[in-house]
């Protein structure tokens, strides 16, 4: 052991002293949050979307869709305000509101008709992603009029007569009655199908946030920061035992590999000390995230929950790059590995965005990947509270693959090391 | 005089090269026994051999009596090793590679330090210890390449042609180096091409060539083997070999080698032999574009041994 610690240390000593791409991979998050809190503020208080509507229409659905905007449940994201389209565009133009949603006249009218429609939605660039949550929430309420609208096709039709004044005197109230009860049972019979679109607007809107991370954790900011924290966090932990693991390659091309094996070091002590200094790195890195983490979601969360899913994720991270620097021919050829599988794994482990927005078939390739259950962990102990019981399936699952594939990863190394003394 | 290095049969292949072939030698407590060949010779396997890094195919490797291949730790940690290229960390100071290295192999405290110190004044950078070897020029760098070596206080050090690529005031604070560690009774097994460091250095040379030693012995013992004869190579843009029949028939010359443009002979009789050949070399009228006549030295040896100048 007092080797591998005098190994360790002289490698930690160079790492100080050429800190730049371990700090480069470090900042990846902290730029990350940076770039979220510029967009979004501190995230206690919650920013909404300034939506200017103009409402050319004035018929029922127009109305309708208008009335949605600026309900009490869609006030929590926009703060809608009415106006003609030339108004609209004007305040656009001043920088004064997130977007301009059009509802063109006869609108009303072309949907009881059966006619395609256009809603317009002008964004504007300049106010970061809160234009975005605009157009992804009138992609959903248009997605939702669309459905209500082959779905009471037939009361539809019934009404059309009578809002558009044909007829000489108003609706008889056995019409009224007979679209009443159309409606109902067109909704009744297709009520699974329509709600849960309707329920998951929240989800639509914060890239499949549910409602209940939203509620615990309540602002936008906070939402987008569980969304897409976890992940990064996880995948920069390959990226920095990636620059861990490579030192074994670096140091074969320095010659410094050659001289230590012609000591009195055996090419296990070697790999094991290049392991644990990765483990190492990685350890750090997961202390600087936290603190991150902690700084931008100011969230209680179980430490021994954590510790326990980080340990385990330092195994597996480091049971990876060592058998990715472990197998491959060159240096080369293992940062080109390296690169693809990471990322490989950052999007079908769920790391950059929520496994659910996957197809089903790629989903099914996400357990397979570490990245995913360290995600998916960090994500559990964030988002749900979850205590170390809770992370435990997590944490052993992690440390599962860590173990296996660092037992691989070693024997590679072994050779990469013995190759290093005939070169 | 006890030996430290007992080397016997050793062969090392790659593929259907032999790049050693039955090298066998000894090597006493102390002395500086150089193995001197050209470039592919088969020096640098044969000192991975004798490090421990290389496991022969054949052969054996007693070290003070161990035997390499049961007990290579043993016998690795009391070694040093001077690779032909400088193996540094380059961020790190000469102070801190050195300290890195003395305590691989278990000093600590003062007595790394001192041992630090102590190679810092035999390869003259004390004054530049605390600064990055990045910042070094390349002799430096080879200085310390070399006090890495040495930090430990090695029975035995390896050194792999430390002076390749040097500037001449590095070479000769590296030569200066080396005679230090010699004369303070540390086996030294170093390997070169340069004849002149072989010739001043060495206690004992072993010529190798194709991977085998072709002669092996002190200097003055090598010497007497080319005997009195002269080397002379002639040069020619023309075929040479019609003067084959002609010298071969004279008494005391033998043709070492014989090749376009150039023919290699040994003349006995110290002078006055030479004058005779080049007499009848001229007599042909054969073109003739160079003579050279080289008295008796490591080079002539190598010669007549392999028909080659050392330098080719």
């Amino acid at each position: 052991m007092r080797l591998v610690a005098h190994l360790v240390l002289k490698d930690l000593k160079r790492k100080a002293r050429s800190p730049f791409p371990f700090v480069a991979v470090l900042l990846l998050p902290v730029i990350f949050a940076g770039m979220i809190a510029l967009a979004f503020g501190r995230g206690d208080e919650v920013p909404k979307v300034a939506l200017l509507v103009a409402n050319e229409d004035g018929g029922l659905i127009g109305n309708a869709v208008a009335s949605a905007l600026a309900s009490p449940r869609a006030a929590r994201f926009f703060d809608v305000t009415a106006v003609t389209e030339t108004k609209g565009r004007e305040l656009m133009e001043k920088g004064s509101a997130s977007a301009l949603l059009s509802i063109p006249a006869g609108f009303t009218r072309d949907v009881l008709d059966g006619k395609p429609v256009v809603l317009r939605l002008v964004r504007n660039p300049s106010q970061g992603i809160l234009p975005e949550i605009a157009e992804q929430s009138a992609g959903a309420l248009v997605d939702l009029l669309e459905g209500a609208r082959r779905l009471l096709a037939e009361p539809l039709a019934r009404l059309r007569p009578l809002l558009s004044g044909e007829g000489d005197a108003g609706p008889a109230d056995a019409d009224i009655v007979a679209i009443a009860l159309a409606a109902t049972r067109s909704v009744r019979e297709t009520s699974g199908l329509i709600f849960p679109p309707a329920i998951a607007l929240d989800s639509e809107l914060f890239g499949g946030a549910s409602t209940k991370a939203a509620g615990k954790h309540g602002g936008t900011t906070s939402a987008i920061f569980l969304l897409v924290l976890p992940g990064v966090a996880v995948y920069e932990l390959f990226l920095v035992a990636d620059l861990g693991m490579r030192d074994v390659v670096t140091e074969r091309t320095l010659g410094t590999l050659r001289r230590q094996l012609a000591g009195p070091l055996t090419d296990e002590t070697l790999v094991l000390a290049k392991a644990v200094y990765t483990g190492l790195l990685a350890t750090v890195a997961i202390v600087v995230l936290a603190i991150v983490g902690w700084a931008a979601l100011r969230e209680p969360v179980s430490v021994a929950g954590f510790a326990l899913v980080s340990v385990a994720l330092v195994l597996a991270v480091a049971g990876t790059t060592s058998v990715v620097y472990g197998f491959a021919k060159t240096e080369r050829a293992a940062a080109t590995l390296g690169s693809a599988l990471f990322l490989a794994m950052g999007f079908l482990g769920g790391g950059f965005f929520r496994i659910e927005s996957l197809p089903r078939a790629v989903r099914g390739f996400a357990p397979l990947t570490p990245l995913y259950w360290g995600t998916q962990g960090y994500r559990a102990l964030l988002e749900h509270g979850a205590g170390c019981a809770e992370v435990s399936r997590h944490a052993g699952v992690l440390a599962g693959m860590g173990v296996g594939l660092l037992a691989l990863g070693m024997l590679g190394l072994r050779r990469t090391a013995r190759a290093a003394t005939t070169s | 005089m006890p030996r430290v290095f007992d080397v016997r049969g050793l062969v090392k292949s790659y593929g259907s090269v032999r790049a050693v072939d039955g090298v066998s030698f000894s090597v006493e407590r102390g002395e500086l026994y150089g193995l001197l060949g050209p470039n592919g010779a088969g020096k640098t396997t044969t000192m991975s051999m004798l490090s421990g890094l290389l496991p022969p195919d054949e052969g054996r490797i007693l070290f003070d009596g161990m035997d390499l291949a049961s007990k290579p730790l043993e016998v690795r940690a009391a070694l040093g090793i001077v690779p032909q290229e400088p193996a540094l960390y380059e961020n790190l100071s000469a102070r801190e590679n050195l300290s890195f290295w003395g305590g691989l192999y278990g000093l600590s405290g003062g007595t790394l330090r001192g041992a630090v110190d102590r190679v810092l004044d035999l390869v003259g950078l004390a004054d530049r210890a605390r600064d990055p070897v990045k910042t070094y020029s390349g002799g430096m760098k080879r200085r310390v390449n070399l006090a890495l070596g040495l930090v430990h206080g090695p029975r035995a050090v390896l050194m792999d042609e430390p002076t390749v690529g040097i500037d001449p005031q590095g070479r000769l604070n590296v030569l200066d180096a080396v005679r230090q560690v010699a004369a303070s009774g540390t086996t030294v097994i170093y390997t070169t091409h340069y004849l002149d460091e072989a010739e001043t250095l060495c206690d004992r040379i072993a010529i190798m060539d194709h991977g085998k030693i072709l002669a092996e012995g002190t200097l003055d013992q090598l010497k007497r083997r080319v005997g009195g004869r002269d080397v002379i190579t002639v040069r020619g843009a023309h075929d040479l070999t019609p003067l084959l029949p002609k010298i071969d028939a004279m008494p005391g010359v033998t043709v070492a080698s014989a090749e376009a443009g150039k023919l290699v002979i040994a003349v006995e009789g110290s002078g006055r032999g030479a004058v005779e050949l080049l007499s009848a070399v001229l007599a042909t009228g054969v073109p003739i574009d160079g003579i050279s006549i080289q008295p008796p030295s490591l080079n002539t040896l190598f010669l007549n041994l392999t028909g080659r100048e050392l330098r080719d």
